[in-house]
């Protein structure tokens, strides 16, 4: 691998970032290819032991976005 | 189908095709900078030449002009077609030692510097943009003279009529060579200009074929037949080849379709109002002098300029912008309307406070305007705040002319304080708060259909029949119906589609058909038999990553049975052939790698469900928004991406379990809480419709504040309406009256409330099924203003009551006074009451009109006669009542000297102290919520910092509340007129009977679970659910542990968070599922 | 976190509506960065079994 690229797990709202991940892909804008989005109903269902198992997994960081 | 080997894979294609074209089909990349898909092959640039093997001999083809036969043998890359090629670009730089895409392919050989003797041209004579002439139909450029003078042109050189300056040759040449520049400049006779967009108001071009905007419905591109080549010449249909469905059809006419329908409702909304007709604001000719809605387009991230605020003469950022209010409203001197278009304050605040947002602290909005007409619910606080937080200058003056300063592009206006004295100001930009018109073919169609139009062209109602047209069942919302904001829209649509419901409810339900239930198989304890499905949706997806090897992968993870790759996923015959191979496979789970579940996971369900699966079992990966749209330039990444996003949804599909639906029956009765007009409106709409409904009233009559009003602002008899409407509802046998009864406890939720109401003492449980809160608002009881100490001084319903009497005084008076604002936009009250402006001017006329020689003043703040309402303005003026303005720091005084009431208020103009004898002081007192605790805890619905009740949405859900099942209407919502009240009752009604004519409702399947073995009573789901779904178990061995009301909860998921004892569970996005997710981020060792 | 050695850093929150697509982008691309400026999740994550 010439550079090492991180590995990101994104908690998406399903209602909010997850549509907004939605129209960016509309628009074709371009970003980082690092994310893996995981959605999720609602931020408040996000819970602290999601991030942990996520970083014990090999992400190398974890995204909340509501 | 003719087989041959392509480097040494056999590979199979369709008789007549080119080597290059199968060679594309199976991914082997060919050099070439001639071929297009849409045109004839020609071999130009020799670059895809490649190896034929026939057995005998080699022979070198151009692949992209040579057909394929049986058992040929091609090679693409070999040593001796790679020196050819690099030859060839070696050559080609040498002619063009400029060109980008002619560099970049040198680069990729290896070649810095061409042995050959350079020259300076930028064309490679690849003939594609002869050849795309040739397909548009125009045949303006040829290659033209022989040999080293071989070049592209015109016949003569001369700009030519045959060239339609459509742009499509500078677009398909590869290197640059043809410009649009060059094509106005050497090309052509006609002017090139892009095709403006309708949708970015000018700012930006758009395509023949385009989709209007991103939210579009539907969201499938169209062919603009104005501007589409093929419709001028006959040639081009280049999207056809592009097309990989087969779906674009130029022969497709328009057709007449004949609908047979029982009612009618206009919604055509209005234009913004074209202002180049204002020669002094030289909107036409100077580029930073802008429209309202030009300025939307360029604050929007979606924008022409994606949201960045540059002004349009030189791209600079501006420092300085302005907002000149009125543009094309209250102007009967350079155009014809004299109304107010009611929003353009609102949106002018708006905009200078998201510039502000946008640009920075620094950048100066000053909002140029007669009176700021901030009447909306919450406008007062964001007026309020622009000033004072955000700094948003607001200069009361209009501006008569707009010079530009030399070629800055900078702006200078004149104008007159508010001292009087004349100041001159330069700014950058210039927006011109245009008003709202209804266009000429909106009039013709009124015209054609033979309804009323008012002075100001919009559609003639009354304020008892808001949405009524004046021809029997043609009903009317939105704009055309006066000039509105989004909310009062929203109301009034939802008031026409229950007003259209009223005379057809005896229809209801007679077109519908009753779908066929599939079985739904059992997977349950069974092992998962996973399906996975890899959509290329054309070449979205398939053009980035590579489909097949994704489809490839889904093989080799657990559970999956069956994967493979589809063309469009979503397309009707695939649909039928997943649901098929469900069957066949056995599958009990699906996943499709696809888009976004948001927009496509109800169409994948239903194939579930046809193919007798729980449309549970269903997990989508979103390669396309998420990925092959936006990782387009990194094709290896995307796929990486891709196998990692579809092995996180089979992990997680591998733990779905199938959900059930709860089933509930709708209550088919309603209750209305308030009989006021909004409240009586409402039941009128849903007895009409065939519903019981309940009217519960504290008062001993219905009619609420409306008994107290005299007229309406355009002149109709409020108690005569009035009373024909309460005798309606008193014959109606659906309607039950509870008069002087209270709310005293309400059980249940959404389809079955249960409501104990105390009439008189007693109390009655009624049931039902939705409610409609309709509690109304009471007048302010002035303590300022001297009010109670002199019986000359009366609030403004003291006045009607004194005028329904007839009271024979008020002919005789010499002078009468009103004073605005009693009470409303005050630190304590930041709203406005909306009424009283109208209210007061409508009165000063009736005062005028009983006795012209009677000195009327009205004493104000800004005055907010919006709409038509504006025109009672106008007429009061002109009558000669005078309108004196004060500030909130400098209010009128009032006192009673030797038996005269003097009012003492400094003229604006004069800049001096007036004093006025009154024989009458009115005083326009605000409206007050009732700020009902009681029932907004009984209904579990929020109550606003003034004390209204707190709608589901400000603009999209104004007549309903955010709990399920419970609607609002009527000034317990926000201070309204008697047409706004009406319409908002109506409009509640119908909302209601979206859920009542239901019948029954299924909830979501994806709702939180509690497992009460494990719960730990600690309260914190039910202190924390927004919906109040969590509550506890009253009896039985789980006594006094939680449980969630599957009808209430939303899915949120916040209780499962918040939960110690790991008791909740939400169902579709449980623990287990999610960390399924999270566990296969990284691939497994 | 830092407790248990792993850099604040890379647990990242933004609020983003469904609507603001140009953000979306930018809050991805800075975090991005953000991450891929703490280097590798070493202190953390499960090691991989040593092959000897």
């Amino acid at each position: 691998m010439s550079e090492w690229e991180p590995k990101i797990a994104a908690f998406l709202c399903n209602w909010c970032s997850y549509g907004a991940a939605d129209l960016a892909g509309v628009g074709r804008m371009e970003y980082p290819p690092n994310v893996r989005v995981i959605r999720i109903p609602c931020t408040g269902r996000m819970d602290p032991k999601f991030f942990l198992a996520a970083l014990r997994e090999g992400a190398d960081g974890v995204w909340v976005s509501g | 189908m003719i087989t041959f080997k392509l480097n040494g894979q056999a590979v199979q294609g369709e008789k007549g095709q080119y080597i290059l074209q199968v060679a594309e089909k199976f991914g082997v990349d060919i050099p070439t900078l001639c071929h297009h898909k849409a045109l004839e092959p020609a071999g130009m640039c020799r670059l895809c030449t490649v190896e034929v093997f026939d057995g005998r001999r080699t022979r070198y083809v151009t692949s992209c002009n040579y057909p394929i036969w049986e058992g040929m043998e091609v090679k693409t890359d070999t040593e001796i077609l790679r020196d050819g090629r690099k030859l060839i670009v070696e050559m080609l730089l040498a002619r063009c030692p400029e060109s980008k895409t002619v560099q970049t392919l040198a680069g990729d050989y290896g070649i810095v510097k061409p042995r050959f003797r350079t020259g300076d041209d930028t064309c490679i004579l690849c003939g594609l943009c002869t050849r795309m002439c040739e397909r548009i139909g125009a045949n303006a450029i040829t290659l033209t003279q022989r040999g080293l003078d071989m070049k592209v042109d015109t016949p003569f050189s001369i700009n030519t009529e045959a060239c339609i300056a459509c742009g499509a040759c500078a677009f398909v040449c590869p290197t640059g060579h043809i410009t649009y520049d060059k094509i106005t400049a050497c090309v052509t006779q006609r002017p090139g200009k892009p095709i403006p967009s309708e949708y970015d108001v000018g700012l930006k071009g758009r395509k023949p074929v385009y989709v209007p905007y991103a939210q579009a419905v539907p969201n499938t591109p169209a062919i603009d037949r104005s501007t589409c080549i093929h419709f001028k010449t006959g040639g081009c249909k280049v999207c056809v080849e592009f097309c990989g469905v087969d779906a674009i059809d130029h022969t497709m006419q328009d057709e007449t379709v004949e609908v047979n329908v029982g009612s009618i409702i206009l919604a055509p909304g209005f234009e913004p109002f074209d202002p180049s007709k204002f020669d002094s604001y030289n909107y036409t000719n100077l580029p930073n002098v802008i429209t309202a809605m030009e300025m939307e387009r360029m604050l929007s991230a979606s924008g022409p300029t994606g949201g960045h605020l540059v002004r349009m003469s030189d791209h600079k950022e501006p420092k300085k912008i302005a907002w000149f209010q009125c543009v094309g409203s209250r102007d009967m001197n350079k155009c014809d309307n004299s109304y107010c278009s009611s929003v353009c304050c609102m949106y002018a605040i708006k905009e200078a406070v998201i510039a502000k947002e946008h640009a920075g602290k620094d950048l100066d909005c000053a909002v140029f305007f007669m009176d700021i007409r901030t009447h909306g619910k919450d406008f007062e606080r964001f007026y309020n705040s622009a000033k004072e937080k955000h700094g948003v200058r607001f200069i009361r003056s209009r501006v008569h002319s707009i010079t530009p300063v030399g070629d800055s592009g900078d702006l200078e206006v004149r104008y007159i304080t508010e001292s009087g004295e004349l100041a001159t100001e330069i700014f950058d930009m210039i927006v011109l708060s245009v008003g709202m018109e209804i266009s000429p073919d909106v009039v013709e169609i009124a015209r054609k259909m033979g309804i009323q139009l008012s002075e100001g062209r919009f559609c003639r109602t009354g304020s008892f029949n808001p949405v009524a047209t004046s021809k029997e069942g043609v009903f009317v919302c939105g704009a055309f119906q006066g000039p509105k904001d989004i909310p009062q829209s929203v109301v009034d649509s939802s008031a026409a589609a229950t007003a259209a419901g009223e005379i057809l409810s005896a229809a209801r339900n007679s077109m519908t058909k009753v779908r066929e239930v599939v079985a739904e198989t059992n997977v349950v304890n069974e092992r998962p038999r996973i399906g996975v499905f890899v959509c290329r949706c054309g070449v979205n997806i398939a053009g980035v990553v590579d489909v097949p090897s994704v489809a490839e992968y889904a093989k080799t993870l657990p559970y999956v049975e069956f994967a493979t790759d589809n063309l469009y996923s979503c397309s009707q015959d695939t649909q039928e052939t997943i649901s098929q191979i469900i069957k066949q496979k056995k599958l009990s789970r699906v996943v499709v790698a696809a888009c976004t579940p948001k927009t496509h996971e109800p169409l994948f369900q239903e194939t579930l469900i046809t193919a007798g699966l729980n449309k549970y079992l269903f997990e989508m990966a979103n390669i396309r928004n998420h990925d092959s749209w936006v990782h387009r330039n990194n094709p290896d990444l995307a796929t990486q991406k891709a196998k990692d996003l579809v092995r996180m949804a089979v992990s997680k599909a591998a733990l779905i379990q199938p959900l059930k639906e709860a089933e509930l029956d709708i209550h088919q009765t309603a209750m209305v809480i308030g009989g006021g007009l909004s409240g009586m409106a409402s039941a009128r709409s849903l007895a009409r419709q065939g519903y019981e409904t309940h009217i519960v009233e504290k008062s001993d009559r219905l009619g609420g504040q409306a008994l107290n009003l005299y007229r309406t602002a355009k002149g109709e008899d409020v108690q005569k309406h009035l009373a024909e409407m309460t005798a309606e509802l008193q014959k109606d046998p659906r309607i039950h009256v509870h008069l002087n009864s209270t709310l005293s406890q309400v059980d249940g939720f959404v389809g079955s409330f249960k409501t104990t109401i105390s009439t008189d003492g007693s109390a009655k449980v009624l049931e039902h099924g939705v409610a409609v809160i309709a509690t109304g608002g009471s007048p302010y009881k002035p303590t300022e203003y001297g009010y109670g100490t002199d019986p000359r001084i009366l609030t403004a319903l003291d006045l009607d009551r004194r005028i329904m009497d007839r009271d024979p005084a008020l002919k005789r008076l010499n002078s009468a006074v009103f004073i605005q604002c009693v009470g409303s936009r005050e630190p304590e009250r930041p709203y406005c009451s909306r009424v009283c402006c109208t209210h007061s001017v409508d009165n000063a006329i009736h005062l005028k009109e009983t006795n012209p020689e009677m000195n009327v003043f009205v004493l104000y703040r800004d005055l907010r006669t919006y709409g038509e309402r504006e025109l009672l303005y106008k007429k009061a003026r002109s009558l000669g009542v005078i309108f004196i303005r004060f500030a909130r720091e400098d209010k009128p005084k009032v006192k009673v000297e030797n038996g005269r009431l003097l009012v003492t208020v400094t003229d604006h103009i004069l800049g001096r102290a007036l004093e006025l004898e009154a024989d009458l002081l009115t005083l326009a007192t605000a409206i007050l919520p009732n700020r009902d605790e009681k029932l907004a805890n009984f209904f579990k619905v929020p109550l606003n910092a003034d004390g209204f009740f707190v709608e589901r949405h400000a603009k999209l859900g104004p007549s309903e509340f955010a709990t399920d099942g419970v609607f609002l209407c009527g000034l317990a919502h926000y201070p309204k007129p008697i047409d706004e009240a009406i319409a908002q009752g109506q409009a509640a009604a119908s909302r209601a009977v979206t859920l009542l004519a239901r019948k029954k409702i299924y909830t979501s399947g994806t709702v939180a679970e509690v497992d009460p073995r494990l719960c730990s009573q600690c309260g914190v789901c039910i202190s924390i659910c927004p919906y109040s779904a969590p509550s506890w178990i009253e009896k039985g061995p789980f006594a006094a542990k939680a449980q969630v009301n599957p009808v209430l909860c939303k899915g949120c998921g916040l209780c499962v968070a918040s939960c110690r004892s790991g008791a909740i569970h939400l169902k579709g996005f449980d623990n287990d599922q999610i960390f399924a997710q999270i566990f296969s981020l990284s691939e497994a060792v | 976190m830092e407790h248990m050695g792993i850099e604040p850093g890379r647990l990242q929150f933004s609020w983003i509506s469904s609507a603001e697509s140009t953000k979306f982008v930018e809050v991805v691309t800075q975090v991005t960065a953000a991450i891929k400026a703490l280097g590798p999740n070493s202190n953390f994550a499960k090691k991989m079994a040593e092959v000897a």
